[in-house]
């Protein structure tokens, strides 16, 4: 039995605003282990982002709990890489070490030899506008990684790269993030790209979110998404996770 | 860029784009020179009566004269002076409340009213008052220029830090990131195009305010010789100080543009 990184307890939140308030996610519990690969979907506007954002500590639930075994933050991607154009590759990269006032020898070595692992080495020095989307999101990985957090928070994060980009990019992230040997969470409204990447889906039910069906992913090809893909069982996931995620939305 | 193997389209287009270049450049110093010329020309022939219109040759040996007198640079050194501290003081004060209002948003939603009728007011208006509290001198003029960029300064420096998408403050909270440090790696770098737009205007603005300071007040500097050239009824006075004027102003004016053209190096990527 792996080990439990994140517990979440019946957590629940309620939005107000001055229109009343909304109950966004109604009481969700589950595990995420060591090193896995969890996936959420579910109708947009469902709630998931919410739940990313308590895990790391951006909102506060209304009731239930969530603990984290670990004494790093976690790693947040958003949906777009909010690159600072001002500040090179490397100085996006080094963005979470200077926040957290860690930036030293060390720290800094340790970014550059990610920069260096992931073919980014030679655009260190270049300005995001340099980039194309797909690189300026593996930028945003890495400024991520720099921090060594053990989970990665992942929203949405290929949503506004074109399809070709996209299936490319998934690929070489899935990489990165089994490579380095992290714990990841994907919120996505795209059921082929949990399937693909994930060994565990939970599917959210339209507002407030509760968990609607739990799959525990086992794929017979392939070890990259795109190559995943071709499994038998990919349909039959996807079948079984389409018919469950409401669609009056 | 590759020179060799360009197709023949492509060097006419790119002969189309000097051409049009050229042609601008062209019309520009064209206008130019012939206001100057039908100037002279109408004063030459009797057209207009150079004694109330002046003309550029009298305008050019007027300035010959102030400069042979020692008074050229006086007074232009003088009206720079005011107007470059005014400008300074606005943009560093402007800045600062900007950043303040940004950093309470309730702070900035008690003064908007205030802000909104100092902005709505004109500050000339407050000439006398001015003269009464600070003296008839220097200190006043500087203070009205002063008065003149700062509201407008504080009004669009705000704007730009309020443009700043609240998910890069999203980014950098889920970094970890607090307040002080949201404003000085991100908001600020990132409204730096705004600041330099601010300052193109809050520069105008300067002038306005030293000018007309000047006209209230002093004993010395280009508005003073407007006024006084008017009094006296010297208008080749009154015209060449309006010309070292317009000159002085695009001179500051171009400092400013390559200024912010040095500081946002990272926009030529795009």
């Amino acid at each position: 039995m792996a080990e439990i990184l994140l517990e979440a307890d019946s957590v629940g939140l309620t939005y107000h605003q001055p229109g009343g308030e909304t109950l966004a996610v109604d009481s969700i519990s589950f595990d995420v282990n060591h090193g896995e690969f969890l996936s959420i979907v579910g109708p947009s506007g469902c709630g998931k982002t919410s739940i990313l954002s308590m895990i790391a500590g951006l909102l506060k639930p209304s009731h239930g709990k969530i603990t984290l075994h670990s004494d790093a933050r976690p790693g947040y991607m958003l949906q777009r890489d909010h690159l600072l154009d001002w500040r090179t590759v490397e100085g996006n990269v080094l963005l979470g070490l200077q926040v957290k006032g860690t930036l030293n020898e060390e720290t800094r070595a340790f970014a550059n030899s990610l920069l260096d692992t992931y073919g980014l080495k030679e655009f260190a020095k270049s300005y995001p506008r340099q980039l194309s989307g797909g690189m300026r999101q593996k930028v945003a990985l890495i400024r991520t990684l720099a921090c060594s957090p053990e989970l990665l928070l992942l929203d949405e994060p290929f949503s506004a790269l074109d399809y070709q980009t996209r299936l490319m990019a998934c690929d070489e992230m899935y990489g990165i993030i089994r490579n380095e040997g992290k714990t990841a969470v994907l919120v996505t409204h795209d059921i082929s790209e949990a399937i693909s990447m994930s060994d565990r889906i939970l599917v959210f039910s339209a507002r407030p979110a509760r968990i609607k069906a739990e799959h525990t992913i086992k794929l017979s090809q392939g070890n990259t998404p795109l190559s995943r893909r071709n499994s038998p069982e990919f349909k039959d996931y996807f079948d079984s996770i389409w018919k469950e995620i409401d669609h009056e939305h | 860029m590759n020179t060799n193997g360009m197709s023949l389209e492509h060097i006419n287009y790119l002969k189309g784009i000097r051409k049009k270049n050229r042609t601008v450049s062209f019309f520009r110093y064209f206008i130019l020179i012939a206001v100057i010329a039908l100037w002279e020309l109408a004063a030459r022939l009797g057209w207009i009566d150079p004694f109330i219109m002046s003309s550029p040759s009298r305008v050019f040996d007027t300035i010959g004269r102030l400069y042979r007198d020692n008074e050229l640079f006086h007074h232009i050194a003088i009206t720079m002076y005011e107007t470059v501290v005014g400008f300074l003081l606005g943009t560093i004060f402007g800045t600062l409340i900007a950043i303040i209002l940004w950093w309470s948003r309730s702070l900035a939603r008690i003064l908007d009213p205030y802000l909104v009728v100092l902005n709505a007011l004109p500050k000339i208006a407050l000439g006398p008052i001015l003269i009464v509290w600070f003296g008839a001198g220097v200190k006043s003029i500087i203070i009205m220029a002063l008065l003149i960029s700062l509201i407008v300064t504080v009004m669009t420096v705000l704007a730009g830090f309020n443009e700043i998408t609240d998910e890069k403050q999203l980014l950098m909270r889920t970094l970890g990131a607090n307040r002080f440090q949201i404003l000085t790696m991100v908001v600020l770098p990132a409204s730096v195009p705004t600041v330099m737009s601010a300052l193109k205007i809050s520069v105008g603005m300067s002038w306005v305010g030293v000018i007309v300071g000047e006209y209230l007040v002093s004993r010395a500097g280009l508005g003073y010789l407007i006024v006084y050239g008017s009094q006296v009824f010297k208008l080749d006075l009154v015209m060449s100080s309006i010309v070292i004027l317009c000159v002085l102003a695009a001179i500051m004016y171009y400092c400013v543009a390559y200024f912010e053209k040095r500081l946002i190096k990272w926009r030529d990527w795009a």
